[in-house]
């Protein structure tokens, strides 16, 4: 069944991409391929696994119960608030947050987390701004 | 000989106590670097180029520092395949599928020293092909126009039915999703946003990093954050065995043939611009699994699985350097790096640098040998440290691997908006997993879609829309007879011979 | 994919003239603005014409002692430059400490509304450092010779020639043939064969692999190949012969064909930068123009002189966008 669902919506992927290739503006003076007929070949592909995927389906696998999915769905808007954020508070007051949440939700004690959570931030700091020497976010307090 | 005088004359100039300590400093921090998933060689070394810089170094030290952090890098990405599943860099992409299951399977310590050694050996090779084939390889690389690319790009896709097993269906969804990727941005034809919706952050395209980092280390922590509470079990399974931390000489021998045809292609596809490493270890692993795998034991822990593409890739780090130095023409990433230090340092490479700086070009051949026994030294014994990774428990491991994939991408690109691409690549690699569909694929697509296209579009431009001069010259016909006869007809006829015989059984 | 580069302490001798030659200008010189982090944006990777210009610029600035410490080069490519363009504009439109390197593909691209949304009087224009002419060559085995031989076979049999060049169709190499050829009375500029490739060096090996029969680009992406005779300059697209190795290749002009292609090399600076900043760029880059090091730097790599500064190539930039721009519409690659 899974397979079929995504074999579906693959399908829909790739009308949706043939149907934006072919919006694709031509300039004047084109090469004889052009720039629309490569991805409308790549959508064709797309569509034809997704058609043979929907027809020959294989086991559906365990999905997770609503929870874990919840958890997972969770963890990602944690990490799209720490994208959005990092350049806000600074790199090592969101990735200490960011990494706490993770260590707290793997299955640690929450004080623990916290440690772990600030000990990972200032390492990761010291390697990759320190030593390396790369610019990571600034944030009001200048780290 | 006046190749081995000029070689020696190399050892004379790379041999200094300074030269010395900057390629002991470039093999460690490339090794770092390239364990680290986000950071590649080619981001490896532009963020030492300041450093290059900051010392004062002229160009032949500079060059040998960063060389080194090249060579170092392309060793370091296994680690991270075989301990985490996770490549530290694109190349080590094919490393996982063998490595990965070695170390589940308690051999991680035997799959560190013998992808170690691979390396080691590919690299070793190609340096020497640096020496005495460079003038016949640059030929090489002048037989490949558009329509022997694109001939080549094909034969690359059409050898992924062989490495993913099950459902071919799945995989070429997987290839056909990465190449779909790679049509996002500026059309370097016409100049045309393609697949952009407006938003100027996605001119550029899709950076592969981003890609291979969200669909691998993120969706790792979301498989971890899924079977919270049920690891104890599997935890404790991986951390049974480390196993012993050297190979056995019976591995070493059953692999050298297959280290020796690694080295071979990779080094091939490294000559060719715009292929590079990621194809070199992609072609090493995917024939050597249609020579030797009759078991099929390739993808559940086959030790030649790991040492065909690590001998791929950095024999592949070696050839890329060919074009680099005598065309002048960047054939990754990373030699693009190099290539832009060398012209700041007021060096032109082209046809005629192998005699207007000698001292630079056999000063960096001899500096790359050292490096590669460097390397070889470090990272043998360093075996039996890197496997302690593994006992570090993977509610603290994951977060760590998180965080250091962001802060990658972030330092490099300065972009919260990679960062987002990055999450929902995550998500991606998570549900595909669940359903198995091969990653491998899309990561392939996403880094050769551009140019397969690219090169159709020169190819018809050049004969006026006339498709016969894909198969014009006698090149193109031997890499399309390789892609069809090797690799596609056997998926057809394979399949209709299962029918067959179900339909036999049913009568 | 974006780098960031600093050429801090490059070349400890350079530095050490550089100090001197310091040390011998008017140390009072009254400066109402110092640049705390000068930063210079390359609007492409690494290895490029821009970065190149970044580079050198930077290093000299700093060799001249006219910036304290370092010029960080910030590489963020896309867009043809329009990535970074966009940047400059919507984020970093008041940063006094920054400059961006940009040549004839920037007003190319402006002219033709490549930059969407963006127009040449976002930003403010500081400065010429010289200019690329341009070079048409073939294969040092072809048997075109000249310029209006490669023209006539055009005419003769369009199909029989492919010209490769670094940018895309409608891209200022792309451009420069289009000239010539009108120029040699083609009326159809859409008959001509013009190969993309991702850059010049790409585009020279497909000219020396034998799957394309000319190449048009700039001087100095071709200088290794003409020194080492695998490549046949048949024209440079500039008003009088260039100095030094290119010296004994004829210009078009004096074949007939009156066609200059510059492919000039500056900078330009966020829009809201304030006049002292705007005055210290102009005056920091004339300085570095004017300097024995950068006549150097030109000899070396093929560039002539052009010496623009302030309003002065603010009104060059001008007039190269709108005879683009015209240009552009007579052929028909925009409307």
């Amino acid at each position: 069944m899974s397979d079929r669902v995504f074999g579906g919506i693959g399908l829909a992927l790739a009308v949706f991409f043939i149907w934006q290739a072919t919006q694709i503006q031509l300039s004047f003076i084109s090469d004889p391929v052009g720039p629309r007929t490569f991805p409308i070949i790549v959508g064709v592909v797309l569509g034809l696994a997704s058609l043979v995927i929907l027809i020959r389906p294989d086991a559906a696998p365990d999905w997770p119960r609503a929870t874990r999915l919840l958890e997972i769905a969770v963890a990602a808007a944690v990490m799209v608030a720490y994208a959005l954020l990092l350049p806000e508070l600074g790199f090592v007051i969101a990735t200490a947050l960011a990494a706490t949440y993770l260590t707290w939700r793997l299955g640690t004690v929450p004080l623990w987390s916290f440690v772990v959570g600030i000990a990972i931030s200032l390492g990761i700091y010291a390697v990759f701004a320190l030593a390396l020497g790369l610019s990571l976010a600034r944030g009001p307090l200048g780290f | 000989m006046d190749v081995l005088g000029s070689l020696g004359d190399g050892f004379w100039i790379a041999i200094t106590w300074q030269n010395m300590a900057l390629a002991l400093l470039g093999c460690f921090l490339g090794t770092v670097m390239g364990a680290l998933p986000g950071l590649g060689p080619s981001n490896g070394v532009a963020i030492l180029i300041p450093l290059a810089f900051t010392l004062g170094l002229p160009a032949t030290p500079a060059m040998i520092l960063l060389t080194s952090v090249y060579f170092g890098a392309m060793y370091g990405g296994r680690i991270s395949s075989i301990l985490l599943n996770i490549p530290g860099d694109e190349p080590a992409m094919m490393t996982c599928l063998d490595g990965y299951p070695m170390a589940q399977q308690g051999r991680a310590g035997e799959a560190l020293a013998l992808s170690g050694v691979a390396s080691f050996v590919g690299a070793f090779l190609s340096t020497w092909g640096l020496v005495f084939l460079a003038p016949q390889l640059v030929k090489l690389a002048l037989l490949f126009g558009p329509a022997e690319y694109f001939a080549l790009f094909t034969l690359a896709f059409a050898t992924l039915g062989g490495i993913s097993s099950s459902n071919q269906a799945k995989s070429a969804f997987a290839a056909a999703l990465g190449v779909g990727i790679a049509m996002v941005g500026v059309d370097g034809q016409t100049g045309v946003p393609r697949f952009t919706f407006g938003e100027v952050h996605l001119y550029d395209g899709i950076d592969f990093l981003v890609a291979i980092v969200g669909l691998f280390a993120l969706s790792e922590v979301f498989v971890f954050l899924e079977h919270r509470g049920k690891e104890t079990a599997e935890g404790k399974a991986a951390t049974v065995g480390i196993g012993r931390i050297t190979p056995s000489m019976s591995v070493l021998r059953k692999c050298t043939p297959t280290m020796l045809r690694g080295s071979a292609l990779g080094f091939v596809a490294g000559v060719l611009p715009g292929a590079g490493a990621s194809l070199g270890s992609f072609i090493a692993y995917s024939f050597e699994k249609k020579l030797v795998d009759r078991e099929g034991t390739f993808g559940k822990g086959d030790p030649r699985g790991v040492a065909a593409p690590e001998a791929g890739n950095n024999a592949a780090a070696g050839g890329a350097l060919v074009p680099m130095l005598a065309l002048g023409v960047p054939g990754s990433g990373t030699t693009a790096v190099l290539l832009a230090m060398l012209l700041a340092l007021n060096i032109t490479p082209g046809p005629l640098l192998f005699q207007q700086n000698p001292d630079v070009v056999w000063g960096l051949i001899a500096a790359l040998f050292i490096a590669n026994f460097m390397l070889l030294a470090m990272n043998i014994p360093m075996v039996g440290m890197f496997v302690r990774v593994l006992l570090v428990p993977p509610r603290i491991l994951m977060p760590i691997v998180a965080m250091v994939s962001f802060v990658g991408i972030y330092g490099i690109s300065g972009s919260s908006f990679d960062l987002l691409v990055m999450v929902v690549f995550g998500l991606l690699g998570w549900v595909l997993r669940k359903l198995d569909v091969p990653l491998v694929p899309i990561i392939l697509g996403v880094l050769l879609g551009n140019q397969m296209e690219a090169n159709l579009r020169r190819a018809l431009t050049i004969s006026d829309g006339e498709w016969g001069i894909l198969f014009a010259s006698p090149l193109a016909l031997v890499l399309w007879a390789i892609a069809i006869i090797g690799f596609i007809l056997p998926i057809v006829v394979g399949g209709v011979m299962r029918r067959k015989m179900r339909g036999g059984l049913a009568d | 994919m974006r780098f960031s580069l600093d050429s801090r302490g490059l070349f400890a001798a350079g530095a050490l003239a550089g100090a001197m030659l310091a040390g011998a200008m008017p140390a009072d010189r009254a400066l109402a603005f110092e640049p705390e982090n000068p930063e210079c944006i390359a609007p492409a990777n690494p290895g490029g014409g821009w970065d190149f210009t970044c580079r050198q610029v930077g290093k000299t600035l700093q060799d001249l002692g006219l910036v304290d410490g370092t010029v960080q080069v910030t590489n963020i490519a896309g867009g043809g430059g329009g990535v970074a363009f966009a940047e400059v504009v919507n984020k970093r439109a008041d940063d006094n400490d920054l400059i961006v390197a940009a040549s004839s593909a920037t007003s190319t691209r402006l002219a033709q509304g490549a930059y969407p949304g963006n127009t040449m009087d976002q930003v403010r224009w500081l400065a010429s450092v010289g200019a690329d002419y341009g070079i048409i060559a073939v294969a040092k085995d072809s048997p075109i010779a000249t310029l209006p031989e490669l023209m006539d076979q055009i005419k003769a049999d369009p199909k029989s020639v492919s010209i490769a060049g670094g940018s895309a169709v409608g891209g200022w190499d792309h451009l420069k043939v289009l000239i010539a050829a009108q120029a040699a009375g083609i009326d159809d500029v859409r008959t001509i064969k013009y190969v993309a490739f991702d850059g010049g060096g790409e585009a020279v090996t497909q000219l020396l692999a034998g799957s394309v029969q000319a190449f048009t680009g700039d001087a100095s992406e071709a200088k290794g190949f003409v020194d080492s005779g695998d490549i046949k300059v048949i024209a440079v697209l500039a008003p009088e012969r260039l100095e030094g190795d290119f010296a004994s290749f004829p210009t078009a002009a004096e074949q007939g064909l009156d066609v200059v292609g510059a492919n000039w090399r500056g900078f330009y600076a966020p829009g809201n930068m304030s006049d002292e900043a705007y005055d210290f760029w102009v005056e920091s880059i004339g300085s570095v123009y004017d300097s024995d090091e950068w006549k150097s730097i030109m000899a070396q790599n093929g560039l002539a002189p052009l010496d623009l500064r302030g309003p002065e190539f603010e009104a060059f930039v001008a007039e190269s966008v709108s005879r683009i721009n015209g240009l552009s519409k007579e052929i028909g690659l925009i409307q």
